[in-house]
């Protein structure tokens, strides 16, 4: 039982990777389809984006609207790579029709792999540093630190809108190949295991790291610092540095999922980088169970799951309904989302029929 | 001389947007301290009053069909008024005292909000005829003010000193600021905290409905359309200072302005870039906005 | 010479909030080792002054002067608060300000001296004397059976103890409470005194407080201030025999300005 206590997050974990590791098992069996196993793939970039909110928002408290950008900008370095390598390094289509005639420097910073792999991180990490460094330095906090963000996504957004012979607009990078080569159809099924498997040891890599970090005193300065700010700036802990670490760390992990995303999805859109798609993620975390990381992962899977299966023919009106009253009833009323109600609702719930009866 | 004259109207006219969806947040976000995210699908039920409001004239009452949008301005109140008592009842009244929390949850209403626009209204986007009396303009040295945005200034005005006069001037305003500067202490004073939460949560939005309803005449109303006014808004209300009616008016200049200077020069995407780079600079000296209310409490 | 014996000058320190002008031209000396009282009536500028030594507050102006030792002096005016902490000046607040949400243990391993930067947070390993010096000092303030448990489920007065014990783990040069005794009863807050009787030995000690019994008990000097003015400065027998200091704190006029 104590061991269950101690250590069932991480038995939750493994449980869930080694479900995840049998689909390819199942699809080779003719169990379920491919494209279950490339949407599983896409609810593992999923649930890595998760638990880099959950470090920042469940953890530290702080919430931040704008991670689709974060998560955005890793896919679309990973796809002005992947879409290069479709051209030849040449330039593409959507860039003659805007008006250019040779291809960009910054496409030209991607073409090479570690450069792309390096910038994709980069660029990400940097623009939350800036950001981050001067938001935090002046103890911009709370909901002020949300509509910053939420505002820093909306602008972004409306750049990669209007620089479309960059960008291609509003239809985004498309016709792309994953990095292992084409994950589609029966002959490619190597390929698509190849990259799932890849995008689960990323996922348990960026849980241990997670894991790590939120069981030394970081993860309690962390908890710190989301109850008492400015006791934790009184105990002698520079505050803004440690909200700068977690803001950019959270980035990059979200640029991270964004890359290995674009594999699966085979397109990057700008509308994975709107307010709402950023908001989207905050409600896997706290469906989930904010504060805790198996929380992220199971929210990531939970509703995202759900969606695939309610969000096709007489559902698709009625999935937001669905998502937006399970958002406002977890916040109002299970604020521990799931894992809350596992091991805290429940077991009350439980002890107190026990005493009555 | 004239394009001078032209930015400064188109400056005046977008702060007045800006302000007037901002005054409704003022008050819930600023007073009560309610991060509404649903403010903008108000905004949107508000325009979509004055659609059905007009449609209602053009079928019945044709004779008189220019005086729809007053009765839609009435309409779009009062609907907008009823949401948003039904809304804090529901759920703000559970969320007092934890303001990110009431971010996300009123951003689950407005999900819901604007599917149910899409399932009522269709995705498309609708238009509303302006009464005949706001069609064209004024016509000075070679530049066009159009009466629609004449007129959303008178609006715009007309709310500010409503509000004013609610907030500073009547007895309700003194029993809400009672509220909302210690409860505890207004409570034993024997104000109803209850009812005035709701009521001022209410009037918020309310304003959210009237804003709707003047920007129903500069385009087409579709479920997204509180999006778009709505991060602006957030941000002059942030820029300005929580808790002041004259700092959301500061705000939003300031916002409505650079917008319009900035998108002269560029683009009016980097325009928005350049703005939200003006507002951190700006908390960069004021962090709490530029009108401050102290607090001595360490952590609140 | 002067650094010798002082180890914070508050020199003309004056503070304007909004037009409200908290303190004016105030000067103080705080002698090393010894245990200094601010007192006065409500609205004095006691916790302002607490706020402006550790930086919570800017000063309008003059300026705060530290001398950890007799030969080095630091400007804490204009410092940041978390670096002034790292310089040796700690404190503890009016309202119990604990992590709610962490153990009592995690509570103080937050309070341990150095280590403060992000790396050290995240690759330091408590060693088994630091632990040891946790559970000292977690002894000392009779919460060592409460060490598992989240600092959230404390009573006030232990809050109030386990903040003070936060204090003394970080072993400060300067310790500054605000109301420690509030929320206490007589019998914890003489306990609290013979505690900072016994530690003045190694820091100083600064205190707002009301309880009088209690600035009797343990009070080397005493700073009364009023109405953002120093009004007098001496040992507690003195202020409490200065009919100036009586009028205002003691007598009608402390009941007016409460």
């Amino acid at each position: 039982m104590n061991f269950i206590k101690k250590h069932g997050q991480n038995v939750c974990f493994a449980v869930i990777v080694l479900v995840l590791a049998l689909m390819p098992l199942l699809l080779t069996a003719g169990v379920i389809k491919s494209t279950m196993v490339i949407f599983l793939g896409k609810c593992i970039c999923f649930a890595i984006v998760a638990i880099g909110l959950d470090l920042i928002w469940g953890y530290t408290g702080i919430l931040s609207l704008g991670h689709g950008l974060f998560f955005a900008l890793g896919a679309y370095g990973m796809g002005m790579y992947l879409k290069l390598q479709a051209t030849n390094g040449n330039i593409t289509d959507f860039m003659k029709t805007g008006g250019l005639t040779e291809l960009p420097r910054i496409w030209q910073a991607f073409e090479p792999l570690p450069m792309a792999l390096v910038l994709l991180v980069l660029i990400p990490a940097l623009l939350a540093g800036i950001i981050g460094f001067f938001i935090f330095r002046n103890r911009v906090k709370g909901v002020y630190f949300s509509i910053i963000s939420q505002a820093l996504t909306w602008a972004a957004y409306s750049i990669f809108i209007a620089m479309s012979p960059y960008t291609n607009g509003n239809v985004g990078i498309t016709e792309i190949d994953p990095i292992v080569g084409s994950i589609r159809g029966a002959k490619h099924i190597g390929n698509l295991y190849l990259l799932f498997y890849a995008a689960l040891a990323i996922m348990i890599l960026i849980y241990a790291v997670a894991y790590f970090l939120v069981k030394s005193k970081f993860g309690r300065l962390l908890i710190a610092i989301r109850d008492g700010e400015n006791r934790t700036y009184f105990s002698g802990y520079c505050v803004s540095d440690y909200k700068n670490f977690i803001y950019v760390l959270s980035a990059i992990i979200a640029a991270i999922a964004g890359a290995l995303f674009v594999n699966f999805n085979g397109s990057i859109t700008p509308s994975q980088m709107t307010i709402s798609y950023s908001i989207t993620m905050i409600i896997w975390v706290a469906v989930g169970g904010r504060g805790t990381l198996i929380g992220a992962v199971i929210g990531a899977f939970v509703i995202n799951l759900c969606e695939y299966n309610l969000s096709s023919g007489a559902f698709v009106d009625i999935w937001q309904y669905i998502i937006g009253a399970i958002f406002c009833i977890t916040i109002l009323f299970f604020k521990g989302g799931i894992v809350g109600i596992v091991t805290e609702q429940l077991p009350a719930l439980l002890h107190r029929r026990k005493e009555n009866s | 001389m004239d394009q001078v004259l032209s930015m400064l109207f188109n400056g005046l006219s977008s702060s007045s947007i800006i302000l007037l969806t901002s005054l409704g947040l003022a008050i819930t976000f600023g007073l009560m301290r309610v991060i509404n995210m649903a403010h903008g699908e108000f905004l949107m039920i508000g325009a979509y009053t004055t659609y059905c409001v007009q449609n209602f004239f053009k079928a019945y009452l044709p004779n008189v069909f220019d005086l729809y949008y007053f009765a839609a301005i009435a309409a779009a109140f009062a609907i907008t008024f009823a949401f948003g008592c039904v809304l804090e009842k529901l759920v703000i009244s559970r969320l007092y005292g934890r303001e990110i929390d009431s971010l996300l949850a009123t951003w689950g209403i407005s999900l819901i909000l604007q599917q149910a626009a899409r399932s009522i209204f269709g995705s498309q986007g609708v238009f509303v005829t302006s009464p005949s009396f706001l069609s064209g303009g004024i016509t000075l040295g070679g530049n066009t003010y159009s009466f629609n945005r004449l007129f959303i200034l008178l609006v715009v005005a007309f709310c500010l000193l409503l509000v004013w006069f609610i907030q500073y001037q009547s007895n309700f305003g003194r029993q809400m600021r009672a509220v909302m500067q210690n409860r505890p202490m207004a409570q034993c004073m024997g104000i109803n905290s209850r009812r005035v939460d709701c009521i001022t949560f209410g009037i918020g939005s309310g304003l959210a409905g009237i804003a709707g309803c003047s920007v129903a005449l500069l385009g087409s109303i579709d479920s997204t359309i509180g999006q778009s006014y709505i991060v602006n808004s957030f941000m002059a209300v942030v820029l300005g200072g929580v808790g002041k009616l004259l700092g959301t008016v500061f705000g939003s200049g300031i916002i409505g302005f650079f917008s319009i200077l900035f998108e002269n020069f560029t683009s009016s995407s980097i325009a928005k870039a350049i703005v939200l780079l003006i507002v951190i600079i700006f908390l960069q000296k004021k962090p709490q906005g530029l009108f401050v209310v102290r607090s001595r409490s360490l952590d609140e | 010479m002067e650094q010798r014996s002082t180890v914070l000058k508050i020199n003309k320190i004056g503070v304007n909030f909004d037009g409200f002008q908290a303190l004016t031209d105030v000067d103080i000396k705080v002698k090393r080792n010894t245990i200094h009282f601010f007192i006065g009536p409500n609205g004095a500028g006691k916790t302002t002054l607490l706020d402006i030594i550790c930086a919570k507050t800017k000063p309008t102006s003059g300026k705060v002067y530290y001398y950890p030792d007799s030969n080095h002096e630091i400007c804490l005016t204009g410092m940041r608060e978390y670096k002034i902490v790292g310089a040796g000046i700690g404190r503890k607040f009016q309202v119990p300000s604990v992590f709610v949400n962490l153990t009592v243990g995690e509570n103080m391993e937050l309070s341990l001296r150095g280590n403060k930067d992000i790396r050290g947070a995240i690759f330091h390993r408590m060693t088994q004397e630091e632990k040891d010096s946790i559970d000292a000092v977690l002894d000392r303030v009779g919460l060592l059976d409460k060490k598992d448990f989240k600092a959230g489920s404390l009573a006030h007065g232990q809050k109030q103890w386990l903040e003070i014990g936060m204090q003394l783990l970080q072993k400060p040069k300067i310790i500054m409470l605000d109301e420690p005794a509030a929320g206490m009863g007589k019998p914890e807050t003489f306990k609290t005194g013979e505690i900072l009787k016994d530690i003045k030995k190694e820091c100083t000690i600064i205190v707002v407080e009301h309880d009088m019994d209690f600035v009797k008990q343990v009070a080397d000097t005493v700073t009364v201030l009023h109405e953002g003015k120093v009004l007098m400065e001496g040992t507690v027998t003195e202020c409490l025999a200065d009919p100036t200091v009586q009028a205002v704190y003691l007598g009608r006029g402390g009941e007016r300005n409460a």
